[in-house]
């Protein structure tokens, strides 16, 4: 049993499903293991990308695959850091069923002091015939000043201020 | 009935005669709900995102989601396609490479495309976004797109 991982799973979960655009598309972390990630995205008419298949735009698949590896790369994290994406490649190997969700997993194969790198893959009806699939790599920056005082002073700041105290923080 | 072809055509040529790239946007379900705009400026066009709550990617910065900057780079570079080029359908990404250069912080998005080359079958797109300079970007990306059935 890992811990530190079972303390992180909530937060984890609670970053990626409750805030900004990870709510506002509907993602669903299914699964949060070291390294390993799956997430589920429920078909959305708002951000169909061709009107007249109805298929979902490229983007819905770049957020996911973004925000599955990105969580991925977190998990393998030992020291207090953030890891921002530094690169992102992703290749369509067929369009998505329109009215269908959307299945991603990704995984960590190799993590280093600096650089994380990820592979994730999409898919509908089955693993084996993707949609798409990608590799990510993501840098480690400590940042020791994550601590979880600040986390909670924000939520809180948040919750009397509402969407306004993002905007208070970004202007500062 | 209305053929739904014949009215995506119609409505490219209008935007393409009214120079409003803007019209394009409007076709796709998918702009609105990120909130993209574009515009004619000097010899290109300029797209935009303005901030909102709903693209934020990690609160405690706070930023831009880096899915809502590749979404939005992947519908500028297809939106200057069905603008610039001859195109009647709407193009199918078939891959794309972004690369981020620094974080999107919680402000309004710039972003311009070239096209470098046009085949039969696929067309290579670059777009780049920046926020306060166009000399500093925070991501590039190239994307290749199938134009033809």
């Amino acid at each position: 049993m890992d811990l530190k991982l079972a303390i992180f799973r909530p937060m984890l979960k609670l970053a990626m499903e409750r805030n900004g655009h990870g709510a506002a598309l509907g993602f669903e972390l299914t699964k949060i293991g070291r390294g390993e990630v799956e997430m589920t995205f429920p078909y959305k008419e708002e951000v169909v990308g061709n009107p007249i298949t109805g298929v979902v735009h490229g983007g819905v698949i770049v957020s996911l695959l973004d925000t599955a590896c990105g969580t991925a790369a977190i998990t393998t994290l030992t020291r207090a850091s953030v890891t921002p994406t530094m690169d992102l490649r992703l290749d369509y190997m067929h369009p998505a069923e329109p009215h269908q969700p959307i299945y991603v997993s990704a995984k960590v194969y190799r993590s280093t002091s600096n650089v994380i790198f990820c592979r994730g893959s999409a898919w509908q009806d089955d693993p084996e015939n993707p949609i798409a699939h990608c590799v990510a790599t993501f840098m480690t920056v400590d940042t020791p000043s994550i601590s979880l005082g600040n986390i909670i002073r924000r939520r809180l700041n948040r919750l009397v201020r509402g969407d306004r105290a993002y905007e208070r923080e970004a202007d500062k | 009935m209305s053929d739904p072809h014949q009215a995506l055509q119609a409505s490219l040529q209008r935007a393409r005669h009214e120079s409003s790239p803007q019209q394009i946007l409007d076709l796709i379900p998918y702009s609105s709900f990120i909130g993209a705009e574009a515009k004619v400026e000097g010899d290109g066009v300029l797209y935009w995102l303005d901030r909102r709550p709903s693209n934020i990617g990690n609160p405690s910065l706070p930023a831009i989601h880096g899915g809502v900057i590749g979404g939005f780079l992947e519908l500028s570079a297809a939106i200057e396609i069905l603008y610039t080029l001859n195109v009647e359908l709407i193009p199918k990404v078939v891959d794309f490479s972004l690369d981020y250069l620094r974080p999107g912080r919680y402000k309004t998005i710039y972003a311009n495309c070239t096209v470098l080359r046009q085949g039969k079958k696929l067309v290579n797109v670059t777009a780049t976004a920046w926020q306060d300079n166009p000399d500093t970007p925070i991501a590039t990306a190239r994307c290749h797109f199938l134009i033809s059935k």
